[in-house]
């Protein structure tokens, strides 16, 4: 096997691991997370990405690693958004999580997986048709805070800012952790 | 903080994040931004090549994609390797119907996982058109400061609360 199979198998084993320890691969905490109930998965996800985007800065600044920015599209994002919350709020699973919560052993879990599959394989059929209707007319290209404040290390920063003050709010308006 | 949380076996969000973050990281270094939809193009992709080759060929969302030997189908799979590992050194009892959903439905097994099959298909479809996840896109993008990651978690989170509100009303409200 390559080195990237092995990579990705251990990868995949410890987010797999660590997402479930946190309770993101239990659908009903995921629901009581998105009815306001229970603040830390959402707290859990914000904080994950302030601290990788802040190591991020500096694995680039050392020249390591790879980055890939996934270009904006008013239209297509912005449905895409709206359709993925409908499906997340229905069934507390979003794509990598319907992974490890079947392989905990989870019946609905492995039928999420299952839908999956299927809306992935009829977006493939009419990826032709929704790509330049959907996706082209408005995309905006690979944009980055980076591009609106001038250096990664500001919009790390902004970042940071507001994530933290969504934590804050999480705290202050869901009924505890 | 009530001792039901202190004795609770998940772990508290603060050293979780700490921990997924290192996992991020250690990604970004070795492969590139870590992805989970991109895992289903490559399951189907692995499963449909054999019987048609020239479809997978003919369509642009496989023959932009890896296959089975790609890092992100190992990727996925050792996702569901990491929670099968984490379920069975676990406390908690694993269940196929969460608890919220039978005090809001029942214990129809058939309800929840055709609730789930649809909510499945409609995430997927929807990643795939907006080119990533809640991984993909708005964990992997927001943490290389994409305006798309930034741009889909607001509305994800967003309508995903709207929709919890929708299908649960006040379950799970009364048991304060």
């Amino acid at each position: 096997m390559s080195a990237q199979i092995w990579l990705g198998l251990v990868s995949g084993i410890a987010f797999g691991f660590v997402i479930q320890r946190v309770g993101a691969t239990n659908a009903d905490k995921m629901a009581r997370a998105h009815l306001m109930i229970e603040g830390g998965i959402p707290k859990f996800m914000l904080l994950a990405v302030m601290v990788s985007a802040v190591g991020l800065v500096g694995l680039q600044a050392s020249d390591v690693g790879r980055t890939l920015i996934i270009p904006t599209s008013l239209v297509a994002t912005g449905i895409a958004g709206i359709l993925f919350g409908i499906g997340w709020g229905l069934c507390g699973y979003c794509p990598g999580t319907t992974w490890a919560a079947a392989g905990e052993g989870r019946m609905d879990a492995i039928l999420a997986l299952l839908g999956g599959l299927a809306g992935t394989a009829v977006f493939a059929q009419v990826h032709e048709i929704l790509i330049p209707l959907l996706y082209a007319p408005t995309n905006a290209g690979q944009i980055t805070l980076a591009d609106w404040f001038g250096s990664s290390l500001a919009a790390a920063a902004v970042l940071v800012a507001v994530f933290a003050v969504c934590i804050w709010g999480i705290s202050r308006l869901w009924e505890r952790d | 903080m009530d001792k039901n949380q202190l004795s609770s076996p998940y772990w508290k969000w603060i050293p979780a994040a700490f921990a997924l973050a290192g996992v991020i990281l250690f990604i970004f270094a070795t492969f590139g931004p870590p992805a989970s939809s991109s895992g289903f193009v490559a399951a189907l992709k692995g499963a449909i090549e054999p019987l048609a080759p020239a479809y997978v060929e003919d369509k642009a969302h496989y023959s932009m994609s890896g296959g089975p030997g790609s890092w992100v189908f190992a990727f996925v799979l050792g996702m569901a390797i990491g929670g099968f590992i984490a379920a069975r050194t676990f406390p908690v009892p694993v269940r196929d119907i969460p608890e919220i959903w039978e005090k809001r439905f029942g214990n129809s097994r058939i309800k929840r996982y055709a609730a789930t099959f649809a909510g499945g298909f409609i995430i997927l479809f929807a990643a795939r058109l907006a080119g990533g996840c809640t991984l993909g896109l708005f964990i992997s993008g927001s943490t290389q400061l994409a305006v798309s990651g930034l741009y889909f978690g607001v509305l994800i989170f967003a309508f995903a609360m709207i929709t919890a509100r929708i299908v649960y009303g006040t379950t799970g409200k009364e048991e304060k």
